[in-house]
């Protein structure tokens, strides 16, 4: 009936649900290919693990609608949809094996005996579980509770993996190798998969394409790498990654702040007037003169060493700005810097950035020109 | 100096309280429980073993034993069939009025038995609000059937009791799994739900057969205590000691108490053995 193109395994369209009046979710759209991981990134309560749970049929939308494999799935139950739910503590049933878990999506399906043998025997060997095979749940570590789950959710061959925040029960180290192990597994699958999780860390790692949500929206869904280097709204900017922000408007074609005035590109299309940031990531900005740097160099302003620490493989500086009473960039520099020029407190240096997005800035009422200047 | 120090064996005076403690909580508890238990077993066999056990294979002892087994039995049935269904649809689901229910069901443990048994004579009996139009052979006042009904009034809780808490801990996500895994309602119910309640389905009807088993107060008023008809084994024991025949009532004493120390011992110790996986 829905003829949608690019074969796409699950598409989400314009998925809108209120609760008691308050939008948890506001004209959701996304598209994920067979084969691709999707994080959806967001804060709690940014309406990201409603997303899920509506595409698994837990819950129901007010409006929109949910393609699995180009087939509508809105109005279906959950257990007719063919999900696989990866749930954050893994749900996993107490009361049976590792093997009887992973066989009871085919055991529902009124499999032979011996099929589900065979599945659950290959399943098991996907996941490195072959000493666990009899074992109950509870008997299992948590990332071997985390492999049942998944094996569990690729017996029936579901049309889209969904992982609630997976490693959420996990501690830190634990959680960086599954990471890895994990995505080689979805990739060597082939399945598509939803994750969400709010650490941003998880999902530059995991995603092909993050979705950054915030209150029900989406603000940005690409690339990890498009996400972090050009974020197209503030929050994607500070929610990945920290982010510097130096509020101002829009100039002819110049972002202005006091005494900074930054040309812009032509490319990127502001209104006069119109407030803007300036959003500089610690690691670009640059605490000194630049001799022969072969990146392009912005100079901005003047500052003063205010604190300097050391945090592990980076120094990180913060420095008082000159022509905002109190404003603090955060600076971070890597050894080979600190070591070429050292920095003490008191110190006043030049400021400038090597790579920098200017972003409207919604939350603000266009700016006179005038108005900016007087308030000196 | 130091060098000895860390020679010298750390040695601690002997702790009276912990004996002392125990030894007041076995004198607290010989006089008003273990003793009045002893002495069923001590005068039961007091006339040798064999008089203990003609006492015993006495027709009416047996039928008032048997009696009591049986509707013990379907009382047990009928409440932990309806405690699982009450404790699923009100742990499921949340309803307006859901708080009163749970009161009500919770009840008649509250109500003193022979106000429970008089209720129900004011109910069912033959002059009795709905009794009173029963055609006279189908009358359950006066019958094992009365006692059965007793009996579920007096246990009604007790199955619903302890399975509800478990059920309304248990993980939401486990059943949701399942559905998105393929399975129906009833297959989750089946598959997954049922597993988990195992033990406490299990503890919910010892508990519920023993309190019925036992069940004097309001039995005593809806079965006419008539031997060999709707005698129990509680009955016998009250009519026969009434009789002074204290050898008769000692017996089946002696089977009841037993009975209660065998179920008690299987919820202790089985417990853990129903929880494991």
């Amino acid at each position: 009936m829905f003829e949608i193109n690019g074969g796409a395994a699950v598409h989400v369209i314009s998925l809108s649900k209120h609760f008691g009046g308050a939008a948890v979710l506001d004209n959701i759209n996304f598209e994920v290919a067979q084969g691709e991981i999707v994080v959806l990134l967001g804060a709690s309560g940014s309406g990201k693990t409603t997303i899920l749970r509506i595409i698994a049929g837990l819950e129901m939308p007010d409006t929109g609608r949910i393609l699995l494999h180009g087939k509508e799935v809105t109005e279906l139950p959950a257990r007719e949809r063919g999900t696989g739910v990866i749930f954050q503590s893994y749900a996993l049933f107490p009361k049976m094996t590792v093997a009887k878990n992973i066989g009871y999506g085919l055991r529902l399906r009124g499999r032979s005996r011996k099929d589900i043998r065979k599945k659950i025997d290959e399943l098991i060997e996907l996941v490195h579980l072959e000493e666990h095979r009899d074992k109950y749940p509870a008997q299992l570590s948590g990332g071997q509770q985390q492999r049942v789950a998944i094996a569990r959710a690729l017996a029936y061959e579901p049309e889209v993996l969904l992982f609630d925040e997976p490693f959420g029960a996990l501690d830190a180290q634990i959680r960086t190798r599954l990471r890895k192990e994990i995505r080689e597994l979805l990739k060597k699958i082939n399945v598509p998969s939803i994750f969400i999780t709010h650490d941003q860390e998880e999902a530059l790692e995991l995603a092909d394409r993050i979705a950054v949500l915030n209150k029900g929206m989406i603000e940005q869904i690409a690339t990890p790498f498009d996400v972090y280097m050009h974020p197209e709204t503030e929050y994607v900017a500070t929610f990945l990654g920290a982010a510097n922000i130096i509020p101002g408007y829009i100039d002819h074609r110049c972002f202005r702040c006091e005494d900074i005035s930054i040309d812009l590109d032509d490319e990127m299309r502001f209104s006069n007037g119109q407030a803007a940031s300036l959003v500089v990531r610690p690691e670009d900005v640059f605490l000194r003169k630049p001799e022969n740097l072969i990146q392009k160099y912005q100079p901005l302003t003047d500052g003063i060493v205010d604190e300097v620490s050391f945090v592990g493989a980076f120094e990180r500086v913060s420095v008082r700005l000159a022509f905002i009473h109190d404003k603090r960039m955060i600076v971070t520099r890597p050894k080979t810097e600190t070591a070429a020029f050292p920095l003490t407190i008191g110190q006043k240096v030049p400021v400038g950035v090597v790579r920098f997005r200017v972003l409207p800035d919604n939350n603000r009422e266009p700016v006179q020109r005038s108005s900016s200047a007087a308030k000196r | 100096m130091s060098a000895n120090v860390s020679g010298v064996k750390h040695t601690r005076g002997f702790d009276v309280i912990k004996p002392l403690s125990v030894s007041v909580l076995i004198a607290i508890m010989l006089p008003l429980v273990l003793l009045p238990l002893a002495s069923i077993f001590v005068f039961g066999t007091s006339n040798g073993l064999t008089s203990f056990w003609n006492a015993l294979v006495a027709p009416e002892a047996i039928f008032a034993l048997k009696l009591s087994f049986a509707t013990s039995f379907w009382a047990m049935i009928f409440n932990v069939i309806f405690g699982l269904f009450a404790a699923y649809v009100l742990s499921r689901y949340a309803f307006w009025g859901r708080n009163a229910i749970i009161v009500m069901i919770s009840i008649p443990t509250a109500i003193p038995t022979a106000v429970a048994g008089f209720a129900l004579l004011l109910l069912w009996g033959p002059y009795g609000l709905l009794g009173r139009y029963l055609p006279p052979d189908m009358q359950i006042m006066f019958t094992p059937y009365a006692i059965i009904l007793a009996n579920i009034f007096v246990t009604f809780p007790l199955a619903f009791g302890v399975i509800m808490p478990v059920l309304e801990t248990m993980s939401r996500s486990l059943e949701e799994a399942s559905a998105t895994m393929g399975a129906s309602r009833w297959q989750t119910f089946w598959y997954v739900t049922l597993p988990s309640l195992r033990g406490a389905i299990v503890g919910g009807a010892l508990l519920t057969f023993a309190r019925a088993v036992g069940e004097f107060g309001s039995t005593i008023l809806v079965s006419g205590n008539l031997a060999g008809r709707t005698q129990t084994a509680p009955l016998y024991i009250f009519s026969k000691f009434n009789e002074g025949q204290v050898e008769a009532a000692n017996a089946v004493a002696v089977v009841l108490a037993l009975f209660s120390f065998v179920i008690f011992s299987v919820l202790f110790f089985a417990r853990d053995w129903l929880e494991a996986d």
